[in-house]
């Protein structure tokens, strides 16, 4: 973080996603034309993975007292153990970041729990607008921001979307943060 | 000389009723060969009848049917319906393809189809 970075993170006004849990927001501002977003989940609760683990092994030691067949401890063991891994490698969020540079491009970015981090970068000239957008989305209609390509052949219309923060989902006073500040930028350029 | 009004006339009455009474004796029927043994129908002379097995397999089938449909009906909407990622979330062929006509002055505008930047703008831009 340089000197002239500004940095708030959104004290008063509390973040939740679609389902309620809570989230936080946290905007970087680099210079003039450069600004950072991340979005943080939850992280994961120790409780809930000892409460699952606890569950697991306990119906497997049941299901052996039955069958009197040792497999099934062995194999709940190494169920568990692979499972919590590739839960927390591929599968759970720990932050989101959007870093959009004035007349560069924008950079996404998910970092998973284990550490292992996603990212892609998008070039300004791709870029035709960053808007938020609602959808149908599981039996709800939500509102997600969404990263809008052109069509190389047809500048006016959109080739396709990238929609941003897909597993943190947060809700629509996070995203119109995020949306006029991104618009700032995108209009200066 | 068709009428499209869904109000009583003489005929639905009687196609009604018909319905009726032949639904009435379809279920008469069922009960009587569900119930009915076998022997005393072969003594009356009526043996030309499904199996008995049929009377109990047909509405467990019919009901396993139902929940299946229903659940199917579920799954085929969510299959159908486009991913966050789909360019059919923001625009189709027919937005796409709609002329912008230069409006005539103290003219009512053409509706047409505002883009999705445009409508952010002014949901989200304009002072409040």
């Amino acid at each position: 973080m340089q000197n002239g970075d500004q940095h708030y993170s959104m004290e008063d006004e509390t973040y939740t996603d679609i389902d309620g849990k809570a989230i936080s927001l946290e905007c970087q501002s680099h210079s003039g034309f450069c600004r950072e977003f991340t979005v943080s989940s939850a992280k994961v609760s120790i409780g809930r993975v000892m409460v699952y683990t606890c569950a697991v092994w306990l119906s497997a030691y049941i299901v052996f007292f039955i069958t009197e067949n040792t497999a099934v401890l062995s194999s709940a063991i190494i169920i568990t153990l692979v499972g919590m891994m590739v839960h927390i490698h591929f599968v759970k969020v720990d932050h989101e970041t959007l870093l959009i540079i004035g007349s560069l491009g924008v950079q996404v970015s998910s970092s998973y729990a284990s550490g292992r981090e996603s990212t892609d970068f998008i070039e300004m000239d791709k870029i035709k607008d960053i808007v938020i957008n609602e959808a149908i989305h599981m039996q709800t209609v939500i509102y997600y921001l969404c990263i809008l390509l052109k069509d190389p052949s047809d500048p006016e219309a959109v080739s396709s979307v990238v929609p941003l923060f897909q597993s943190s989902k947060p809700r629509l006073n996070c995203l119109v943060k995020v949306y006029k500040s991104c618009q700032e930028i995108l209009a200066k350029c | 000389m068709v009428e499209n009004s869904p109000s009583p006339l003489p005929e639905r009455a009687i196609y009604g009723f018909v319905l009726f009474l032949g639904s009435q004796f379809g279920f008469f029927l069922y009960l009587v060969w569900a119930y009915v043994p076998d022997e005393w129908l072969h003594s009356i002379g009526l043996t030309y009848w499904p199996q008995k097995y049929w009377a109990i397999a047909v509405p467990i089938y019919l009901l396993a049917a139902v929940v299946v449909c229903i659940v199917m009906l579920f799954g085929v909407n969510m299959i159908n319906t486009a991913p966050l990622s789909s360019v059919d979330n923001i625009t189709d062929v027919y937005a796409r393809g709609q002329r912008i006509d230069d409006c005539q002055k103290r003219a009512i505008p053409r509706l047409k189809d505002v883009s999705i930047s445009e409508v952010n703008r002014i949901f989200y831009l304009s002072p409040q």
